[in-house]
């Protein structure tokens, strides 16, 4: 469905995407990354907005570029707001389904059933200038799948959301996903990606760092040393014990933070109650840097590099 | 393709009808009929002048407020921020993941800014024409309005190529655009002047409403107004429109309008 092979973007001196190779089959898969990782360039390319720099694009076989067959089987919905202001929600989505070619009554009909579909019924005759930013959300969401198409692009779609809208589109989402359409979802945040999807394309510096289920990259990640931070009430001791259970590679102390690097993460989770208590020392507060997204990026980044 | 820009059309022409936009609609007709009457009001005593020179004046004066002034400003103000608008407002990439979408926000916005402009053009050339006094208005009116559905496609498709090669200094460009060539430009006695609209109008205008003021080539003034036949002037005058639609909608297609440089890349 999606085909890049080699694709770099730059923007003058500035790298949007680096040698990107990716190969997708139709499915729904999450683009997860942090901000300025290059995910609203790669959503640009694969939508025709840009040009690669080097490499090919092609979607369902073809360019992108000014291809109207692809744009009739295609649904976007961009991460900026971007939508006319001084109209109503419905005309501004009967207004696109019109550009896509639907007549009058086709488009009438079409809005109205997407905005229902996206909890905006009873706000869609209002303008859009007085919606909240959940309810523009909602509403670029409604344009995006009006026409029914095969094939759903989604930057940051649930940015501004409240709990119950995040709820209520997630569901849009897996009905959508379960009618056997394709969807790509683009994300900072691992949780908004994994309640829709469990295939993950990870994506940092403009590079695609991993691609797989998330247990497929936690496997990945098997072997390399994790860091858990603790502070606790005797760092110098627990240091001692922990290297002395040969259970840590490394240890460092900073203002009183202790921070164990290991490549046995589970082994020191189980007995670390143990070896508290036989030493006496409690323990405040602890953290695994490497829980995080940005942790599990750098990670990846280093491996990208050869450094670990 | 059609469906779309006509799609785009009425929803523009549905958006214009804004108080905003209306008010703007009156400015553009009553500024030719308050200059007129000015003048008239100045020139009270213009029937002791020698004869012909007020009906060659006033419908100089006439041409120059209506197929020119309102024609240029009116399609400057609605046509030059077709894209650049869309990309300021960051509504552009919901228009360009239609089929044909970008092409047809273009002529879309470009029929809705030449069909919006006529209208005042016209309005306020009917209350000018007889408020000069010219002795056959009815001729003037006729040519004056011929030239105004000549003026406002052309300088509409001008404004629309530069608009969209320049997206980011549209109006700038736009106005330069036209004080340099078809205000500066157009008036060297030279074959450059051939190049610009202001000339094939200007000739059209010296032609139809039978003002020889510069028609002698003793003169030296020929140049002015040059020595084609109307019809020369008309087909170039078309010819150009559409070549410089087309060349906008070739560049349209050929160019990247992304803002992701600008925010997230």
């Amino acid at each position: 469905m999606i085909e890049l092979k080699n694709v770099t973007k730059l923007y003058g001196k500035v790298i949007g995407v680096n040698d990107f190779t990716l190969t997708l089959e139709p499915g729904a898969y999450g683009l997860l990354g942090p901000n300025g990782s290059g995910k609203s360039t790669l959503l640009n390319l694969i939508t025709g907005q840009l040009r690669p720099t080097l490499g090919t694009v092609r979607i369902l076989g073809r360019s992108p570029r000014n291809n109207a067959r692809l744009f009739r089987q295609l649904g976007y919905c961009p991460g900026g707001e971007g939508m006319y202001s001084d109209v109503t929600g419905y005309d501004w989505v009967r207004y696109l389904q019109r550009l896509h070619g639907m007549t009058v009554h086709e488009a009438d009909s079409a809005a109205k059933s997407s905005l229902a579909l996206v909890g905006m019924e009873a706000a869609m005759n209002r303008p859009i200038s007085s919606y909240s930013r959940g309810m523009r959300q909602r509403t670029k969401l409604a344009q995006a799948i009006a026409h029914n198409p095969e094939f759903l692009i989604l930057d940051e779609p649930f940015n501004g959301l409240d709990p119950i809208g995040r709820h209520e589109l997630t569901n849009v989402l897996r009905d959508w996903i379960g009618q056997g359409k394709s969807l790509l979802f683009a994300s900072h945040l691992l949780h908004e990606i994994e309640s829709i999807t469990h295939s993950f394309l990870l994506i940092c510096g403009g590079r695609l760092l991993a691609s797989g289920t998330a247990e497929e990259v936690h496997t990945m990640m098997v072997g390399l040393p994790n860091e858990i931070e603790l502070k606790c009430s005797d760092p110098y001791c627990l240091a001692s014990r922990l290297m002395g259970e040969r259970v840590a590679d490394s240890v460092r102390i900073v203002e009183g933070l202790l921070t164990v690097a290991t490549q046995q993460p589970q082994r020191l989770y189980e007995q670390l109650p143990v070896w508290l208590a036989e030493s006496n020392v409690k323990v405040t507060e602890m953290r695994s840097a490497d829980e995080s997204l940005q942790a599990l990026f750098n990670s990846l980044m280093k491996m990208h590099r050869g450094e670990l | 393709m059609i469906g779309s820009v006509v799609a785009v059309f009425s929803f523009e022409w549905k958006r214009a009808l804004t108080l905003p936009r209306k008010a703007w609609w009156l400015v553009l007709a009553a500024f030719p009929v308050f200059i007129a009457g000015l003048v008239r009001f100045t020139a009270v005593n213009h029937e002791n002048g020698p004869e012909g020179l007020w009906r060659h004046l006033s419908t100089w004066l006439l041409f120059a407020l209506v197929p020119m002034l309102v024609a240029m400003l009116g399609t400057l103000l609605w046509t030059t921020p077709a894209i650049s608008s869309e990309l300021e407002r960051r509504s552009w990439v919901y228009l360009a993941v239609r089929p044909h979408g970008a092409t047809a926000v273009l002529l879309g916005k470009y029929l809705a800014a030449v069909t919006w402009v006529i209208p005042p053009a016209l309005v306020g050339l009917t209350i000018a024409v007889p408020l000069t006094g010219t002795g056959d208005s009815w001729r003037v009116w006729r040519a004056l309005s011929g030239l105004v559905f000549l003026s406002c496609p052309a300088y509409a498709a001008i404004y629309l190529l530069l608009g969209v090669i320049f997206p980011r200094r549209a109006m700038v460009v736009a106005v330069a655009y036209t004080l340099v060539f078809e205000l500066v430009v157009s008036f060297i006695p030279a074959v450059i002047n051939k190049m610009t609209v202001q000339y094939r109008l200007r000739a059209l205008a010296a032609n139809w409403c039978d003002l020889n003021v510069f028609n002698t080539r003793e003169s030296g003034a020929m140049a002015l107004i040059g020595t084609e036949p109307p019809w020369h002037h008309i087909v170039t005058l078309v010819c150009l429109t559409f070549v410089l639609v087309a060349a906008a909608v070739v560049v349209l297609r050929a160019r990247e309008f992304s803002s992701s440089a600008d925010s997230d890349t």
